[in-house]
């Protein structure tokens, strides 16, 4: 108790009011002075490159939720559905801080400003007319300002994550853009489908499949697994190690279309259009709800899909 | 000019220049300092004892700034006690917000499109920029704790009696001003932190019975906080409430000065006030004792506030604010936690059966047509405002002393008791032991919160950056990844975590599943960009069904997390 009475009884002699305050003066001078000069030469810089790190960590996240889907995961485009974000074509090439290789993209389409600004008003603005025969679709407009549903700070981030592939941009394997009116050679008609098929596609749109499933031309889903090469994977799944260890017990294609559709659980595939297949996603109902002429006839067109 | 140079002439002329130059000198001397000589300052600042008569009291009847401040203390209010110095600092505090404040106005932008880019320029472009910020956000958090404790004091001290009644309700408007400052600079910011603390916020207001709607619309300028509620907190926030804070902090100094710094309790009669009789021998003069004593005080308030901002303090800004996305365990702030504790009553109550909680619930809505929540938050809290205002007014009690005032210290010490229990509760954790006010989710959902947050920090964040090795790391007691020691380390943190909570319940009953498997995955996304993901595959406990839990973040290299 006694220490207590002393120190709230304490009363500092001049002096010693002097001496504190005066080092109190210089520990917050000093302070100030060592934040002023580490502003002046490299904090600055630092807290910038921290703040552009997490924008681009914002734009990963805007990226795997609204573009991933056209322009695959790691950028290299989609066939029939969008062109590469990582390629040289598009972001032309830096040999460190010098830009050695402009944009293909940009000096095709002469678009006068920087790339940062294209991705971000295409981004925002969308392109309104095909650059070729080879897309589906058009560039939608995701810009709020636009009718989309981002907003003016994920655009931005998003410009920052394309703009970070250009470090190493990749080279191989992709779908560039087209040069603008460029062509492309119309891919091979497809075997027209058969009545039964036909009915098939109708059920695959009846019963809401197209809901979470894509194909391509027909369907836009992004739930389940993409189904536009069903008929190829289907013919040669029910042999493959993973299938026989699972609860399976398909024994042909169509055994095993049948199989996906009225028991979903029995194989979930590994990878879906956002990321790992989710089980249990897919209602177990369809063998119910769809009649057994359409359950045929669906099967048959997913068998189809080639 | 020419009249003045006579006169100077003249005076050099009659008394030489040596004198006329020092005559003049402190001429000008003694106009800046109201009236003290260049001796008299001298002495001050060396500390000698006044001369006799006192030269040091003209300040105090010659200039604005001392004529404010009074000519002598008691000795017995010049110790730490009685009081501790708190007012000063408060109003200290409030002075550096206002400058800090100034300067943080002149890179902001108070428009949801601007708002944060105008923080992310202040931390990124802006000189002092993240060291004002800092300076500013401590600031207002030390602020809220010194108001509250300098409240404390004069409650214990009980200097709230006649003649201070009023002294004390200006003090209870200047807390609800603090606590509004505070809240208002919250969503500045605009980010998820301040977007869902506001949002929590506002809504109490919105449930109040009739009036709620409209002092909600009239708050967020429409339903939801956007473009109008912005400007209009930030109009709270830098016009209206400071306005307020001066003009009430000019009425409490006024008044404070007016009837002098309460003695010490056992110092005066009982039901006397004897603060403006001060016996000669026991004045302590303003100048030099006081000034020198207020501004050391003062030098190593903001000695400490500085070096904290320049070291180990970083005010926090999360990710830009999404209507959209709810991050999980979203808290109003810290300070009105005990609000949040009181929407939880009756369910925090101690012995208090869950179904009679429950019924209790269902009574006060069906049969009294209020919800327990309006009653508590509404009703009840704002009332601690008006039952702490009139305090010095039902106090019939007029003595001062420690030993007389026994039902009012018990009372305030329950009162304070039970504002730290409510903020305990309060908070999404609840009541540690007890786990009252627990508001947690399935528990690998509390897994990825721990973890792997929406929005702050969680451990697998916190893995160096090279040792965020691309692969999939089943997480066990042992995940033996080479050359990854802090990847491994935090896997088992994890891995034992997750053994804990199967093998204790959380405060809602919940266990996780014996069969849960749970895995790590780093994919490399881009250059110096990962992605890592935490998978949780479990037996849901309410309904038996299998789930899977899946979350994932992208980590910068540079991002310091």
């Amino acid at each position: 108790m006694s220490i207590i009475k002393k120190i709230v009884t304490f009363k500092p002699s001049f002096n010693l009011r002097v001496i504190v305050g005066l080092i109190s003066v210089v520990g917050f001078l000093a302070a100030c002075a060592i934040t002023g000069f580490s502003d002046l030469t490299k904090a600055l810089g630092e807290q910038d490159a921290k703040y552009t790190a997490r924008a681009i960590e914002a734009g990963a996240k805007v990226y795997f939720d609204q573009c991933a889907r056209c322009h695959g995961a790691d950028g290299k485009g989609i066939e029939g559905q969008g062109p590469a974000l990582s390629s040289v074509t598009f972001l032309g090439k830096k040999e460190g801080k010098i830009e050695v290789q402009k944009s293909q993209r940009l000096l095709d389409i002469q678009w006068v400003g920087n790339l940062d600004g294209y991705i971000r008003a295409v981004t925002a603005s969308g392109i309104p007319l095909k650059s070729s025969n080879q897309w589906e679709v058009t560039h939608p407009a995701f810009g709020q300002a636009y009718g989309g549903n981002l907003r003016d700070d994920q655009i931005n981030d998003v410009s920052t994550f394309i703009l970070n592939w250009s470090q190493a941009p990749a080279t191989a394997g992709i779908i560039d853009s087209p040069k603008p009116g460029a062509a492309f050679t119309p891919k091979a008609t497809a075997v027209p489908l058969t009545p039964e098929q036909e009915a098939g596609k109708t059920a695959f749109l009846k019963n809401g499949c197209n809901a979470c499933h894509a194909i391509k031309g027909v369907a836009q889903g992004n739930i389940g697994p993409n189904l536009s090469t069903f008929g190829t994977t289907a013919a040669t799944r029910f042999t493959e190690a993973d299938y026989k260890t699972s609860q399976g017990k398909a024994a042909t294609a169509d055994e095993y279309i049948h199989e996906s559709i009225i028991n979903p659980q029995a194989f979930v595939v590994a990878k879906c259009p956002q990321g790992a297949c989710p089980s249990g996603v897919m209602p177990p109902t369809f063998g119910k709800t769809i009649a057994e002429g359409d359950l045929k006839n669906l099967v048959s067109y997913l068998a189809s899909l080639k | 000019m020419a009249i003045i140079g006579k006169r100077l002439v003249n005076q050099v002329k009659t008394t030489g220049f040596k004198a006329t130059v020092a005559q003049r000198a402190d001429d000008v001397f003694q106009r800046m300092t109201t009236g003290l000589s260049w001796d008299d300052v001298r002495g001050i600042l060396r500390g000698d004892p006044p001369p006799k008569p006192n030269p040091r009291v003209k300040p105090h009847t010659e200039s604005f700034w001392f004529h404010i401040r009074p000519t002598f203390y008691h000795e017995a209010t010049t110790t730490l006690y009685p009081t501790f110095r708190l007012g000063l600092l408060s109003a200290l505090f409030f002075a550096i917000e206002i400058i800090t404040g100034i300067y943080l106005m002149i890179f902001y932008t108070p428009s949801p499109e601007r708002a944060y880019s105008s923080m992310i320029d202040i931390l990124t472009n802006v000189p002092f920029g993240m060291f004002v910020r800092d300076l500013h956000r401590l600031g207002a958090e030390v602020m809220v704790v010194v108001v509250t404790l300098h409240m404390m004091r004069t409650f214990i001290t009980g200097s709230y009696k006649k003649p201070r009644q009023f002294t004390w309700l200006t003090g209870v408007v200047l807390l609800m001003m603090t606590l509004g400052l505070s809240f208002s600079g919250y969503l500045l910011p605009w980010d998820q932190l301040a977007f869902w603390a506001v949002t929590i916020g506002t809504s109490m207001a919105d449930a109040a019975p009739g009036v709620g709607p409209t002092v909600n619309l009239l708050l967020r300028g429409a339903p939801d906080i956007g473009a109008g509620g912005l400007l209009r907190f930030y109009l709270l926030h830098v016009v209206l409430l400071p306005f307020i804070g001066i003009v009430f902090l000019a009425v409490h100094y006024y008044k404070v000065v007016r009837w002098g710094l309460s003695l010490p309790p056992d110092m005066e009669a009982v039901g006397e006030d004897s603060a403006r009789k001060v016996s000669p021998d026991k004045r302590v003069n303003f100048l030099p004792d006081i000034a020198t004593n207020e501004i050391m005080y003062i030098a190593i308030a903001m000695a400490i506030l500085a070096i904290s901002c320049a070291t180990w303090y970083r005010a926090p800004l999360e990710t830009h604010s999404n209507p959209l996305v709810t991050p999980n365990h979203t808290v109003a702030p810290w300070y009105f936690y005990w609000l949040q504790g009181l929407l939880k009553i009756p369910h925090i109550i101690p012995f208090l059966p869950g179904d009679l909680a429950n019924g209790l619930d269902k009574f006060s809505a069906n049969v009294l047509g209020i919800t327990p929540k309006v009653l508590w938050g509404i009703v009840v809290g704002p009332l601690v405002f008006v039952l702490l205002a009139v305090v010095p007014y039902i106090d019939p009690n007029p003595s001062r002393r420690y030993g007389q005032r026994k039902i009012m210290l018990t009372l305030g010490g329950l009162f304070t008791i039970l504002i730290l229990y409510l903020s305990l509760a309060g908070i999404p954790t609840g009541v540690p032991v007890t786990g009252f006010g627990f508001v947690g989710g399935a528990p690998p959902s509390e897994i990825g919160q721990e973890f792997m947050p929406d929005e702050g920090e969680g451990e697998l964040m916190k893995i160096p950056f090279d040792q965020m090795i691309v692969g999939d790391y089943q997480v066990s007691a042992d995940p033996g990844v080479a050359d990854a020691p802090e990847l491994n380390a935090i896997i088992k943190t994890l891995y034992y975590d997750m053994q804990h909570r199967m093998s204790t319940a959380d405060p809602n009953g919940r266990k996780l599943s014996q069969d849960t498997v749970a895995t790590v995955k780093i994919v490399e996304i881009q250059p110096d960009l990962k992605q890592i993901t935490l998978d949780i595959k479990y037996t849901d406990d309410l309904t038996g069904a299998a789930q899977d839990f899946t979350k994932f973040k992208f980590i910068h290299k540079n991002s310091e997390h």
